[in-house]
Formats: C-alpha cells, structure tokens, sequence
C-alpha cells in the first residue's frame, strides 16, 4: 500500500494538500502579518532582492545619464524655473500664514497641525504578476511598520497602503490595485467619494473616484486627495488628478476616472507613515 | 541511486530554479513588455516533470509551489497542491501520450499556464472583481509572453538532465 502511494505520488499528493491548507490557514488566520514560512523564507531571500534592485537602479542610472544627457539638462532647466517660482509663492505663503496665525489667535482657535511619523524605505521589488499591482519595500515589522500604513512619495504623493508585514520586508497594495478603498475628495469642490481601484483601469495605471454626489461638477484636471474619513488614512495627501467623469452602467451614481500623481513604475524610494496626528 | 546522488541531482535542480526565481522576480517586472509580466516558475515545473516524469515532477512541482507561496507575496496556499498535481500529470503525459521533448514540453507548460489564468478568471468570476473580457486581456497575453521564454527555461533544465538526471548519478 505505502508503495503503491509512494510510487503514484499519491502521498506528495496529500503532502501538498496538507501544506496548502496549513499555508491558507496561517495566512487568513494572521491578517496583515506574513505567514512564518512566507516570513521566514522572505526574510532570506530580501538581502537578494535588494541587490538585485541597487545593481537595476545602478544600471538605470547610467542608462539615463548616458542616452537622456540632453532631456536631463532640459530638465533641470525646467526645475531651476520652478523652483524659483516655488520660492516667490513660499515668499507669499509666508506672508499669508503669519496673519493666519494672528487671526487664530485673536480669535482663539485651536492651531491646525499635521504630524506623521515617516519611516523611509527603498522599493525592492515590483508586482510578480499582471493580476495585481504592488510594491515590495525593504522595510518591515522590525521598523515598526504595520499593515495598513500609507505609503507616499518624498513630496507627500500617495502610492498606496501597506498590506502584508515581514520581519524586514512589507507589501504595497498601490493605490490602482483591486483592494484599495479609501475616502477621497476634491480639493477643488469638496466633492466627496470612495476611491478604489478597478481591474479594467488598473492596466492602465488607473483608478476610480466612485459614488460622486449628483451634483458635482468635476473637469479634468481637478486634484483628488485623501478625505481622512474614519481617521484610518491621514487626510490630505494626494492621489491624483480627475481625467474624466462617467456614469455608472446601473445609471444611478456617477464616478471619476483618476490619473495617481505618484509614478508607480519608477519609484526607488517611498516613506511609510507609522503614525499621524491631523487637526484642522 | 543512492541517497547522495539523489541530493546531488535535486541540489543542481533547485540551482537551476534560482536564475528563473532571479528572473521572474526581481528582473522581468521591471521590463513588462506592453504592461505584460511573463510566469517562469510553471515552465520550470512543467521542464522537469516532462524530463523527469510523474512522480519526480510532483516533488519538483510542491518545492515550486512552496517557493511560489512563500517567496512572493499574497499566497493562499493554493499553488502547492496545484503545481504538485500538475507536475504528476504532465509527467504522466509526457510519458505515455506524448514525448519527453520540447514540443511535449511546451504543450504541457501552455497548458499548465492556461489552467493557472483559468483559475484566475474563475475566482475573478466568483467574487465578481473584473468583467470577463478584461481578465482575458490580462490573461492571453501573460501566456503568451511566458510561452517565449519557454525555450530558455527548457535549455536550462535539459542541460542540468543530462548532466544529472533520470538515473546517470546512479
């Protein structure tokens, strides 16, 4: 009998159920922790993935140095204005908070504040598959970070959340993924609604602004940023910009197309926000 | 075949997965062509089971499986019994219904790729996340992509067979 298991494989068979299920269980039953094989094997195998994103990042750097000389410099020509555009509004900004200030406090009202706690990692690795679009960073539960932490750029651009926690490695639902749900507004018109990510759009690097109040009057370009509803996500961070607004196939609500400002296939560095404290 | 040879011959067949892992993983999704990520890891099942046969290709099929569970993220545990499965019957197919050659091969792998996507669009299907006709846009092309690269994962393991596989160690 233990040779005629043996000899069909009918015994890897059941050693592999049994796996499988161990494996399915542990997973559901640790939420947004890895599993400890996942963790343990992952855990390994970051050292490699984390060389082998340093020699790509090398290589792409070269790459862009030596065939984009000329769109580089045209570049930071276009910063260099920027920046002193950037500078002449800070100028004004400054000017405008310090009445700001004395207004509050001739009014008495409590200052408005945004406080998070950034963790700064590096992106090692990039979706595995075409079913899902994620990011893996080189940081993870040893640096305190926790499933459901936000990710953003190093201008305050969302990129995504933070789904599943390893010892020193964390995945990232980016924000066009499938299970990505948040509350977002725009900034333009306080129009709130759901943001959430779409299998259709998310081939294209899209996601959706969906359950638009009726009257919303949305135009391309608008920004969309994070409502902070139900205090789990900080407000305020942006998402991106409306490229178009469409009525659902049901007829009965409307929804926005939107382009993320965060350029989800270059990104090198990303900072985890552990924790956050907004009063507005 | 002793119990040393059969180390000897298994440690040279999980060499030849790393560079498809270093691949598959770390490499290729920085390079999706047209937005398509190409699956290596099925075709490294799908070569040593056709090389192998059965029972060998599920041994290699569940250490596939477990790799894929553990070393990429989202794994519901699924893929272990999944590719243990499909290494036992395309060994068995590669060994009464067709040839232990690459045209076997890569019947077998585009046929394994197939049923993985398939379960994909299943689920898709159940929990009503897509449409079917945008999961297939994903799913024909991921196919056919990783076909391309059959031919590169076959030479690998081929090379690595004939240096140590079947019963020459023995």
């Amino acid at each position: 009998m233990k040779n005629f298991l043996r000899k069909n494989g009918i015994l890897l068979l059941v050693i592999a159920l049994l796996l499988s299920i161990l494996i399915g269980v542990s997973s559901s039953l640790l939420g947004g922790n890895a599993d400890p094989l996942s963790n343990v094997v992952s855990t390994i195998t970051a050292p490699v993935r984390s060389g082998v994103a340093a020699v790509a990042g090398w290589a792409e750097g070269v790459y862009q140095y030596v065939f984009q000389y000329g769109q580089i410099q045209e570049e930071l020509s276009d910063l260099r204005a920027q920046v002193a555009e950037l500078e002449d509004q800070v100028r004004q900004g400054q000017e405008a908070s310090r009445e700001n200030e004395q207004l509050r406090q001739l009014l008495d009202l409590q200052e408005r504040r945004r406080d998070f706690v950034f963790e700064s990692a590096r992106v090692t690795a990039r979706s595995t598959t075409n079913w899902e679009s994620t990011l893996t960073l080189d940081k993870g539960s040893a640096a305190d970070v926790e499933a459901g932490d936000c990710v953003v750029t190093e201008t305050g651009v969302l990129v995504g959340v933070v789904s599943d926690v390893g010892l020193n490695w964390s995945t990232v639902s980016t924000v066009i993924n499938t299970d990505i749900e948040m509350g977002g507004i725009v900034s333009r018109t306080y129009s709130a609604g759901i943001l959430e990510g779409n299998f259709e759009l998310m081939s294209q690097g899209r996601l959706r602004l969906s359950y638009l109040p009726e009257g919303a009057q949305l135009v391309a370009g608008d920004e969309v940023l994070t409502s902070g509803r139900g205090d789990v996500y900080p407000s305020g961070l942006v998402v991106g910009q409306v490229e178009g607004v469409f009525t659902d196939p049901s007829g009965q609500s409307r929804y926005a197309v939107i382009v993320p400002e965060a350029q989800l296939d270059s990104l090198i560095e990303v900072f985890v926000i552990k924790d956050f404290d907004i009063v507005e | 075949m002793t119990r040393r040879d059969l180390i000897h011959k298994w440690f040279f067949y999980a060499l030849g997965l790393l560079p498809v892992w270093l691949l598959d993983a770390c490499i290729l999704p920085r390079f999706p062509l047209f937005g398509t990520i190409p699956m290596l890891l099925p075709l490294a099942a799908a070569a040593v089971a056709v090389l192998e046969g059965a029972y060998a290709g599920a041994g290699f099929g569940l250490a596939v499986g477990l790799w894929w569970e553990t070393a990429y993220p989202g794994g519901f545990g699924g893929l272990v019994f999944g590719l243990t499965l499909a290494g036992l019957i395309m060994g068995h197919l590669s060994q009464y219904v067709l040839r232990q050659s690459f045209p076997g091969y890569l019947l077998c792998s585009a046929g394994l790729l197939a049923a993985l996507d398939a379960l994909r669009i299943v689920r898709g299907l159940i929990t009503h996340s897509a449409g079917l006709g945008a999961m297939l846009q994903v799913a024909v092309p991921e196919v056919l992509w990783s076909l391309v690269w059959s031919p590169l994962v076959w030479l690998l393991f081929q090379r690595i067979y004939r240096r140590v596989g079947g019963t020459r160690l023995a």
